[in-house]
């Protein structure tokens, strides 16, 4: 078990440079996922912790010791691959293994390690198969153990679910956060995906073209991202955007693009007319006959439990999760308040969140 | 045999409807086969008839008594005894050392960046694309400068330089296709490149090891003309000089003529036979998805 610690790496193929500068400090024992886009950079920084790939500026110590000079081996981690890279001529055993059998382990203390790692992970029944008679779940199960059985001071998960089905990836979620709880190791995990980001995480890390947009345990980033981009990534379905001004006479309400007014609880710090963003999150918003601002409904989606609802406002689209069984229907309008306590603003031109003014808030 | 494999297997569960083009394939498979079965038979069959029989009987008759003296008498004959050796000797140390050789290099190609790899490739592939005929002076020429000629090294050592390079070439486009990531893992469960290269990359190309193994050993076993123009001394010759000689000498007894071609031809058959059921596919399957 170890701390990771990443300072100013940077990595660069060439002239072209794809991780310029991060920093990130990551504790004992922690589970701190990197999430974005494709082609962010997560990847590459993960490889880079790995040593599977040159850190071109900064370094990378894992457990105090900085690893930027030593192979993949000499630093005592464990990687499992989005595609599972299980050995095709081994059988499940003989995988899970390899490791120790190449460190010189005894026969006797590589089988008692294999098996009790395959209990752990429900392979027993399938240690003497080889990868091709494998389900992708048991695949990816089987590189999991063959990560757990060499005991590695982190582990490095590079989107290892995103080949399987979605029940599959909700199970396979909840085993690794169970397996993290039970072994306690560090981990680094690599996900494009949100919820999988939300659902396990200690911390997050929100890449975007090479540097961190912000990091924080998942609640923080959810409840106060940094910026539109981190707003918007996070959270399913994700948060709404609404262009618009603050009211001239400095009452807390925005004046969108059409003259419509928008009723708010407060407003943020910065002077009347100043053009920002608006950020709602979909359950949010809610129906309001009396004061809401009536807008068209485009799409409706009845999930069960509620209703997505897609509406325009002042040619800006909206989704708003409100109760079931609506009595509307598409093309009519309907009142939507944004009056609610956990609106975000963002300055239009900078993406950048915008503290709430405290004085609004009193005047409620 | 796996044409009917083939046939029946995956049909076996149809209904009877069959696809002409398929039929048609089978057809031209079976014309094939007839075409390159036709001399095989005609070769066995004399190789074991007496020399009146050959020329009284029809050419795709089987004989009528069995002559295994054509085998003993053609093995004296023909000096197998040294002829037979020397082929073995050869053939033995140079195909195993020549794939070894061209695995290892493909590897080092493919998975080693050294900076200059594409460059080293291209040279090596530039050997393969010279044709050896235009290199016959120059070899004899090298060889006899060594002092190698009529050893075994002075064959041995030309028949590596000829065959390493498409070897190189063929490997190195299938080691490439292997996943990164096969080897990344392996190199983090702390595998040396000995290692990935002896216990993963190796068994995963079995296929191609085989084929590459069946076509060096027939191509070994029957080359002809570097053989003749570097082993000069009779006692050295390979069997398919000992064969042209043969020949010239007793072209008039068909029956102990053909038995001798049957010896030479069978050691390649047999290695065939040992080695293609290597050809499996697919070996990489399972190990990465996506
Ligand atoms: N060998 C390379 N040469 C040049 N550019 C590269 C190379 N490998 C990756 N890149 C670039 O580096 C950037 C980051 O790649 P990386 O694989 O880390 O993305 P990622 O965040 O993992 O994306 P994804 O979610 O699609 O896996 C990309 O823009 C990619 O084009
Ligand atoms: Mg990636």
């Amino acid at each position: 078990m170890a701390n990771v610690e990443i300072s100013a790496v940077r990595k660069s193929y060439g002239a072209l440079e794809v991780v310029h500068g991060v920093d990130i400090d990551i504790k004992d024992g922690e589970f701190v996922i990197l999430v974005g886009p494709s082609g962010c950079g997560k990847s590459t920084l993960l490889r880079m912790i790995a040593g599977l790939e040159e850190i071109s500026d900064g370094a990378v110590s894992i457990g105090g010791r900085v690893v930027n000079n030593l192979t993949p081996k000499e630093r005592n981690i464990a990687m499992v691959f989005q595609n599972y890279a299980l050995y095709p001529q081994m059988t499940v055993a003989q995988n899970m293994g390899f490791s120790l059998e190449i460190s010189g382990k005894s026969k006797a203390e590589i089988s008692s390690k294999v098996n009790s790692t395959a209990e752990i992970l429900g392979l027993t029944p399938l240690l003497e198969r080889k990868p091709s008679q494998l389900s992708g779940g048991q695949r990816q199960r089987v590189a999991m153990g063959r990560a757990i059985v060499r005991d590695p001071a982190v582990f490095l998960f590079d989107e290892p679910l995103s080949n399987l089905d979605a029940n599959l990836r909700v199970q396979m979620r909840a085993e690794i956060k169970a397996l993290h709880q039970r072994l306690g190791t560090t981990i680094v995990y690599v996900t494009h995906d949100q919820i999988e980001a939300m659902t396990m995480a200690d911390r997050i890390v929100v890449l975007r073209g090479g540097v961190v947009e912000q990091m924080g345990t998942p609640m923080d980033l959810y409840d106060s991202p940094a910026n539109m981009f981190v707003a918007g990534f996070l959270g399913s379905p994700s948060m709404n955007f609404l262009k618009g001004r603050l009211a001239a006479d400095g009452s807390p309400g925005l004046t969108l693009e059409d003259g419509s007014e928008v009723k708010l609880q407060h407003s943020p710090q910065g002077t009347s007319n100043q053009a920002i963003v608006l950020g709602i999150r979909p359950q949010d918003i809610a129906v309001d006959p009396v004061n809401g601002t009536p807008a068209v409904i485009k799409v409706m989606e009845p999930t069960g439990a509620d209703t997505h609802v897609l509406v325009e406002l002042a040619g800006q689209d909206l989704v708003a999760v409100l109760p079931p069984r609506l009595k509307t229907t598409v093309g009519e309008t309907i009142p939507l308040s944004f009056a609610s306590p956990n609106v975000h603003f963002f300055d239009a031109a900078s993406e950048a969140n915008i503290p709430c003014d405290p004085k609004s808030e009193h005047d409620q | 045999m796996t044409i009917v494999d083939a046939q029946t297997a995956p049909f076996s569960s149809l209904p009877k409807r069959r696809d002409p083009v398929l039929i048609g394939l089978w057809i031209s498979l079976v014309i094939v086969a007839i075409i390159w079965l036709a001399p095989i038979v005609f070769i066995t069959f004399t190789a074991m008839k007496s020399n009146p029989e050959v020329l009284n009987s029809a050419a795709f008759a089987p004989p009528e008594k069995i002559v295994w003296e054509n085998f003993t008498k053609a093995w004296v004959k023909g000096n197998f005894n040294e002829t037979f050796v020397n082929s073995t000797v050869i053939t033995f140390i140079k195909v195993p050392l020549g794939l070894l050789i061209s695995a290892m290099a493909a590897y080092a190609l493919a998975q080693i960046q050294m900076g200059w790899n594409k460059f080293l490739l291209i040279f090596v592939l530039f050997g393969a694309m010279i044709p050896f005929q235009v290199m016959l002076a120059p070899l004899f020429t090298l060889v006899n400068s060594l002092s190698l000629i009529d050893t075994y090294p002075g064959v041995i050592l030309p028949y590596l330089a000829f065959g390493v390079p498409y070897q190189v070439f063929i490997l190195h486009g299938f080691f490439k296709a292997i996943p990164k990531e096969l080897t990344e893992a392996a190199l983090i469960d702390g595998a040396s490149h000995v290692t990935i290269f002896r216990r993963i990359f190796l068994p995963v190309s079995l296929p191609v090891l085989a084929a590459l193994l069946i076509l060096d050993f027939v191509a070994t076993w029957n080359e002809f003309a570097m053989a003749l123009v570097l082993l000069q001394d009779k006692h050295m010759w390979t069997l398919p000089l000992g064969l042209m000689s043969f020949q010239g000498q007793f072209s008039d007894n068909y029956g102990q003529l053909n038995a001798a071609i049957v010896m030479t031809v069978l050691p390649a058959t047999i290695v065939y036979l040992i080695f293609q059921r290597y050809f499996v596919s697919g070996l990489t399957s399972g190990a990465v998805k996506g």
